[in-house]
């Protein structure tokens, strides 16, 4: 899948990486690339600026924390971050449902 | 063979960046950590060192794109820090020295003759400023936040910076439009107590900190890295 494409929810596709877990940076990129299959392919220096920008908005916090004998920051959910992800996954859902309904039956996306 | 690929990279990357020391530090900091658990994982998937080194840093980006990333966010980091200065020292220094006129040289209308009306107005003028410009920083702050996903953050960093240019610069003018005027109307009373002369030097420097600050965070904000 294009960067460009995937810019737009990299911030949801974080939020989603960290329910429920405290993870570091490699960690979450891992996570994402494990969860899409290996399809998202976006450089992932990008990752970072926008985990603080996640944390700049109150969605996640960040701790320096020693992880496999090594220093590093991990992150994790607010609260806040918490109702951010459920708003977006439900924003998610309408949008793939309104897009299905018109595009889903059409011929080339059955091929 | 070390980590020289890596080394590399790092410091071009952090010679491109400009901000508070510890954000740089801590962001290239993780920079390294990534890179070097991603060339494991790719010698693990049988890689020779250096091509996973290699493999690890074209993943992560090229330094240019990655670095214009890691500037915004130190410029809006360094607004923010800058802000919050501005919300809490001006407000302070400027009752600490109406404070201290009080204890030291006392109310204005101890003085002989009243001052007159249009010096009463630079003087209130004068004390809202430090208020005023005390509560935009405030309020950008919370909208700084409230925007954080939504507006793009070389954008806010540039908004944050021109508030905190704009509010130092409004301080400065009310300081020197006070001193202009009570040296128009008697300059005795700019050197009437020691402490307070040493009080307003004191402000002077402040004033001066925060608006290397400012221009700080304009150039963090502006950087093309």
């Amino acid at each position: 899948m294009k960067p460009d494409a995937l810019r737009g929810h990299l911030d949801a596709l974080l939020l989603a990486t960290l329910d429920g877990k405290q993870l570091h940076g490699y960690a979450i990129i891992e996570a994402l690339q494990q969860g899409s299959g290996g399809a998202l392919d976006l450089p992932t220096g990008t990752v970072y600026p926008a985990l603080r920008r996640l944390e700049r908005a109150g969605h996640v916090t960040s701790d320096w924390s020693t992880v496999g004998g090594r220093k590093r920051r991990t992150y994790k959910l607010t609260q806040a971050g918490q109702r951010a992800l459920n708003a977006e996954r439900s924003a998610w859902r309408e949008f793939t449902t309104v897009i299905d309904g018109v595009l889903g039956g059409g011929k080339w996306a059955q091929q | 063979m070390g980590t020289a690929v890596i080394d590399r990279y790092v410091t071009d990357l952090g010679a491109r960046l400009q901000g508070s020391k510890k954000q740089v530090r801590d962001l290239l900091t993780e920079t390294r950590d990534s890179l070097a658990d991603a060339t494991e994982a790719h010698v693990g998937r049988g890689l020779s060192e250096q091509e996973a080194q290699e493999r690890a840093v074209e993943e992560f980006g090229p330094v240019r794109e990655i670095a214009n990333e890691y500037q915004a966010e130190l410029a809006v980091a360094y607004g923010t820090r800058t802000l919050v200065w501005l919300a809490i020292v001006l407000p302070l220094m400027h009752m600490a020295w109406e404070y201290g006129r009080m204890l030291l040289i006392g109310p204005w209308q101890d003085f002989a003759a009243m001052p007159p009306a249009w010096y009463l107005f630079i003087a209130k003028a004068n004390d809202l400023t430090s208020g005023i410009a005390s509560g935009v920083a405030l309020v950008t702050l919370v909208l700084g936040r409230v925007l954080a996903r939504k507006y793009d953050s070389r954008r806010l960093a540039k908004i944050g910076a021109g508030v905190a240019l704009t509010a130092v610069g409004a301080v400065f003018l009310g300081n020197v439009s006070i001193i202009l005027a009570t040296a128009h109307l008697d300059v005795a009373r700019l050197a009437q107590s020691l402490p307070m002369t040493v009080a307003s030097a004191i402000t002077w420097i402040v004033i001066v900190r925060l608006g290397l600050l400012a221009r700080r965070c304009l150039s963090c904000a502006t950087i093309v890295a």
